[in-house]
């Protein structure tokens, strides 16, 4: 507990951070429960603490941050909860699946024995696994030491990344599109491995704005750049085909590590390379 | 698990209580021979009266709602055993329903499911109202740039695009946004797009019997974008057109170039 504690007291006492807590929107006036609250994470509550000590990365201003990340557990690491999986597995889990979605088309009042829906139960089955497929796969396995020495200091951008989750609190799809840019610091990262990255965490049960810290971080752990950005700007089903039912609005939400952060033009341009067009 | 099943058994008992038969007409005791012969196909009934065309097919105003009758007590139950299924879904997938992103995400669920499928509990004749009105218009009505949001009825995933209405009233028009709600009703549902695109044609052919009627629906359908196929920019169009939009390639060709979806 008391290395729990000392780890607060750094950040705390940096006279940057005493700052945050006068912010609204810092993450420091929520309750260290928001920031708990990460998916698939098995690791214990030494490490959680450790999370959230850590900065939520939606602020960015003038003020400085630590961008130090090695308080906090591994991102590349993290175990993936479906990982072990066997084929024998996987396919218990596509029945028990099946039988809870044949029940769901009895509870809407629909007749699953008509030829349409006979096989429904099952195709739904599999087209939720695949849509969390994201919890079979490691960081670690993804990025599978596709990090290379380069000379290169310049931005990196890909952007416009097209990606599909799963609203963790409605069970219903959220789509859009993905910028990520980072300044390497004598590492480069394979620029598949970036869209790879979003899809594992994408392919999930996800709340937006985790998902956009959680790949920013893979790639800061994972190449150890000067500074990583991500822009996420999606369609949320969950607001449009009920709840609000507002068609048009799309939600954005960015992580800005590093020089990102701190430097305003630095993120200037990234946001010009990496804008995200309507679609 | 035995008071889910519970919950389903007596949605079951409800529904065979209550429901419409499939042919349209209401399980109240006693059968009409002559409407068995107008409906039931195969009868070896002789009396084989068919007298006009609402007789051949049962009418989109006779189809029965499946979740009409449901009263407050049944939409609860079907939430409770929706929403334990949920939670068994969950942790199928691997997830852990207790952590505090997903407490509440089984019935969360379960209420966007019961209202993606909230077309089941309308019936077209309360929809449209009685709001069909006597006018002297004979030139065509269209109404395009319907939004739509549907599920899939293969994958359960959505499906959403827009629609276009049109049709050539002779003498009866409809409330405008009567079309936009006889869309919601249909797509609100477990559907396949051909269906869909049907249903609408057929349940204004039937509200204001017009000389034609013209719908087309263009999709983007999530099971074929997000899984499968994975084509991101596809979409799907279907049509419908009855009477003089079937039988006359210019009025066709005006809907067309009108809707311009």
């Amino acid at each position: 507990m008391a290395l729990e504690q000392s780890d607060d007291d750094i950040f705390l006492d940096s006279p940057t951070s005493k700052q945050h807590r006068f912010f609204p929107s810092s993450p420091k006036a929520l309750p260290m429960k928001r920031n708990q609250d990460s998916s698939c994470d098995t690791v214990s509550p030494l490490t959680r603490q450790m999370k959230s000590s850590s900065f939520s990365t939606q602020e960015y201003g003038d003020h400085e941050r630590h961008t130090s990340l090695r308080r906090r557990p591994s991102v590349l690491d993290e175990k993936a909860l479906r990982e072990a999986d066997t084929k024998l597995v996987r396919d218990q889990r596509i029945q028990a699946i099946t039988r809870s979605y044949q029940v769901v088309l009895e509870s809407i009042g629909e007749d699953p024995t008509r030829q349409g829906l006979l096989k429904t139960p099952k195709r739904a089955a599999e087209a939720l696994v695949f849509f969390t497929k994201g919890y079979e796969q490691t960081i670690r396995d993804v990025v599978s030491d596709a990090i290379f020495d380069e000379d290169c200091e310049n931005m990196v951008v890909v952007k416009e990344i097209d990606i599909y989750s799963l609203c963790e609190h409605h069970m219903v799809p959220f789509f859009g599109k993905v910028s990520v840019g980072y300044l390497p610091n004598k590492r480069v990262l394979g620029l598949s491995k970036i869209a790879r990255i979003v899809e594992v965490f994408s392919r999930r049960l996800q709340v937006q704005e985790r998902l956009t810290r959680q790949i920013a971080e893979a790639i800061a752990e994972a190449i150890e750049p000067r500074g990583v950005a991500v822009i996420v700007e999606c369609l949320h089903m969950c607001m449009i085909m009920r709840g609000a039912q507002k068609v048009n609005s799309r939600t954005t939400t960015s992580a800005m590590l590093g020089v990102f952060r701190e430097d305003p033009k630095t993120r200037e341009e990234f946001l010009t390379l990496g804008r995200i067009n309507p679609f | 698990m035995s008071a889910t099943e519970q919950c389903v058994t007596t949605i079951q008992k409800e529904k065979q209580l209550a429901t419409l038969s499939p042919n349209g007409h209401t399980e109240n005791g006693h059968n009409d021979t002559e409407d068995d012969t107008a409906f039931t196909v195969g009868t070896t009934n002789d009396n084989c009266r068919r007298t006009s065309m609402r007789d051949r097919r049962s009418s989109v105003y006779d189809d029965n709602a499946l979740r009409e009758k449901d009263t407050d007590s049944i939409h609860n139950d079907r939430l409770k055993s929706m929403t334990s299924f949920y939670k068994d879904i969950l942790i199928s997938v691997g997830e852990d329903p207790s952590r505090e992103g997903l407490l509440k995400t089984p019935k969360r669920a379960a209420e966007a499911m019961l209202f993606f499928t909230k077309g089941y509990e309308q019936c077209i004749g309360d929809v449209v109202n009685d709001a069909i009105f006597e006018e002297d218009c004979e030139d065509m009505v269209i109404v395009k740039d319907i939004d739509i949001f549907s599920l899939c009825e293969h994958h359960l995933v959505p499906f959403f695009g827009k629609v276009a209405v049109g049709y050539l009233p002779k003498k009866k028009v409809i409330g405008l946004s009567k079309i936009a709600r006889i869309v919601e009703v249909y797509s609100r549902r477990l559907q396949v797009q051909e269906r869909l695109t049907r249903q609408i044609a057929e349940a204004i052919q039937e509200a204001v019997e017009p000389r034609g009627v013209a719908v087309i629906v263009e999709c983007v359908h999530m099971c074929m974008v997000m899984r499968g196929a994975q084509k991101v920019n596809s979409r799907t169009t279907t049509s419908s057109m009855i009477g003089v939009f079937r039988d006359e390639h210019k009025t066709r060709e005006e809907f067309l170039s009108l809707a311009k979806i």
